[in-house]
């Protein structure tokens, strides 16, 4: 899957770091690996299946909006949007599942409804004015919480029903459901990057978008449909977590597209596009959500938290791209 | 031509504008109501993402209708600065009194400043500036961090271990509610503060938060003292997932709607209520004493109160 635009590449341009991708997810694999070994250690308490499962329901969140974002960049674009996408999914979808009054599909298909048109929203603008995605993103991110407090009308929204509730905090099998969710969209979204045309055009857009363009691929097609599943899946990040607080929250989603972008670069997306995967997109969430339980675990003060959380994903990063250069 | 016609149209323009301007001074000077001309607020308020303020400004705008007063409300989105440039603002529309909630005690003071050098009062709500504004209306936060823990330490009989989740830290009402908490503590040695962390006044990050003290404190955790009724339903949420509600007291400040049905379902063990409704009404009330030249007080503090089962109708709507 590495390399599909070879022979399209122009050879006047810079080679694909492509080539050795494989080294630089290697070293995000063995910086997590790293953390949780040093975690085990300083504290008994994280090595545990119970804790190691809520880790890994907190993270699902930020890991499918991570996923979205993933699609997004690999094209060379960006999107600040989706947290205010997931503030605007809660409302709506927390609008639709009191108890008794619609079934649960009701708030899934409008909630993901209206994720998918705000994703629609930024590749429409996106395609059509040739304004940076930058620009686009951020001014839908406004639009987007304006939109969230005018229908909650600023007030965040309770009292949803039981099924409801299930999606983001219930278990399967003694799974805890976000987990689940994680893993099953975790395997569709790279298939879709890995095993389908529509994947390929996505490397081929960020790698090299003039030579993309003159090989055929509808470039704007492409980008279409790549902040449009961001949207949807920011839409499902927001579905599982008015769920799982059981609250429609306006002001939910605060800053998370950064934790979001933070996992995907961690997870090794080249930031000018071309390069990147879902495994380690994976990696890049999972080593930010172990990192805040661990100190969460040793009881280390919020202040130096947020130091330390800055430490690791330079240091995760410079690692990559140490190795990217030793190759 | 075209430009001197403009600059004619213009000319006329400022200048309606100003006659405008004089008469809306003249005649607010004379009363509120009857006189046709209305009284001008200028309102800043802190977040209208946060329920609590939204519920303040509701009533200032509820209550403003009743006093027949012209009411201008924009929202300083959590921003010191912003608040200062709209409150400047305010000063350049000429309203009669300014109603400001502000976002940080020392980065807001200046608003307060200019308004006053401008010669126009400014009454500070629900918190404080460090420039002392014309009036100040609110409730001492330092009160409902002591409710808080007392409630906790007279339920575990004084002795037992508590975490508690801080507000976004420095933040005035984190600060204050703490040190409430802390007084009391101080009160009961065998009380002990197993672990304190930030939950940034959030519902999910409380209630991540929470999930994170139940792997490494487990059943050693015998109450939650959350610094806002959003970060106590996330404690509820994971104490519950987690099978430990029985066991833990869980108590948290605001009485937002939700809190309060989860005092009635038993779930939330007790709120503190912050009268927002009061505050909202006192804030324009004294705003309109101040511009009629009426006697006020320059000090309104509205007391905080424990809700549990047993007073909650009270409170319930």
């Amino acid at each position: 899957m590495e390399n599909h635009l070879k022979t399209d590449r122009n050879p006047t341009e810079k080679p694909y770091k492509t080539r050795i991708k494989g080294m630089g997810r290697y070293g995000i694999f063995i910086a997590f690996i790293l953390v949780c070994v040093v975690l085990s250690v300083v504290t008994p308490k994280f090595l545990t299946v119970s804790n190691l499962l809520i880790v890994v329901t907190q993270v699902s969140i930020n890991a499918l909006l991570a996923f979205g974002v993933t699609f997004v960049i690999l094209t060379g674009g960006i999107d600040l949007s989706i947290g205010s996408t997931v503030a605007v999914t809660s409302v709506v979808a927390a609008m639709f599942a009191h108890p008794d009054s619609y079934p649960v599909i009701v708030p899934i298909l409008t909630g993901l409804a209206a994720g998918l048109l705000l994703g629609a929203f930024n590749g429409l603008v996106i395609t059509k004015s040739k304004v940076p995605p930058f620009i686009v993103t951020l001014g839908t991110m406004t639009i987007g919480r304006g939109l969230a407090l005018i229908l909650s009308k600023g007030r965040p929204i309770s009292n949803l029903s039981d099924s409801f509730n299930f999606i983001g905090g219930g278990q399967l099998a003694g799974i805890p459901t976000p987990i689940i969710i994680l893993i099953v969209f975790f395997i569709i979204c790279s298939v879709v990057l890995k095993k389908t045309v529509l994947g390929r055009y996505m490397y081929a857009v960020g790698g090299n978008e003039p030579a993309a363009k003159a090989s055929g691929i509808q470039l704007n097609k492409v980008k279409m449909v790549v902040y449009t599943l961001c949207g949807g899946l920011a839409a499902l990040a927001g579905i599982l977590l008015t769920s799982r607080i059981t609250t429609g929250q306006p002001n939910a989603g605060v800053g998370f597209e950064l934790d979001a972008i933070a996992a995907a670069i961690i997870g090794g997306t080249s930031t000018t596009g071309g390069t990147g995967t879902m495994t380690g997109t994976l990696i890049g969430a999972l080593l930010i959500g172990v990192i805040s339980n661990g100190l969460d675990l040793m009881n280390v003060t919020s202040y130096y938290q947020q130091v330390v959380m800055g430490i690791i994903i330079i240091g995760a990063v410079v690692l990559d791209s140490l190795n990217q250069n030793k190759s | 031509m075209k430009r001197i016609y403009f600059s004619y149209f213009s000319a006329i323009f400022f200048l309606s504008l100003f006659v405008s301007g004089c008469n809306q001074s003249t005649s607010s000077e004379k009363s509120g109501e009857s006189g046709g001309k209305k009284l001008t607020v200028g309102v800043t308020m802190l977040s209208m993402q946060n329920e609590f303020i939204v519920n303040v400004s509701d009533e200032i705008e509820k209550k403003a209708n009743e006093l027949g007063v012209e009411l201008i409300t924009v929202d300083a989105e959590r921003s010191a600065l912003k608040q200062i440039e709209q409150v400047e603002s305010f000063i350049a529309q000429k309203v009669d009194v300014i109603i400001m909630n502000p976002c940080e005690v020392e980065a807001s003071s200046p608003a307060v400043t200019k308004a006053l050098a401008a010669k126009i009062p400014i009454v500070n709500v629900n918190s404080e500036t460090t420039a002392k504004p014309t009036a100040f209306i609110g409730s001492d936060d330092v009160e409902s961090g002591r409710i808080a823990m007392k409630f906790i330490a007279e339920k575990l009989g004084g002795k037992g271990n508590v975490v508690m989740m801080h507000g976004y830290m420095g933040q005035a009402a984190q600060i204050k509610r703490e040190q409430g908490a802390r007084e009391v503590l101080k009160q009961y040695p065998n009380l002990k503060l197993l672990a304190h962390q930030t939950g940034e006044w959030d519902r999910a990050k409380g209630m991540a938060l929470m999930e994170n003290w139940i792997q490494s404190y487990g059943a050693d955790i015998n109450a939650v003292f959350a610094q806002n009724d959003e970060m106590g339903m996330g404690a509820v949420k994971a104490l519950t997932d987690a099978g430990l509600k029985s066991k833990v007291i869980v108590v948290s400040i605001d009485a937002i709607p939700d809190a309060l049905q989860a005092v009635q379902k038993g779930t939330l063990d007790a709120t503190v209520f912050q009268n927002a409704e009061q505050q909202g009404a006192k804030s324009i009330e004294t705003a309109v004493k101040i511009a009629k030249g009426e006697a006020f007080d320059k000090e309104t503090l509205i007391p905080f109160q424990l809700v549990t089962k047993d007073n909650l109708a009270k409170f319930m709507k």
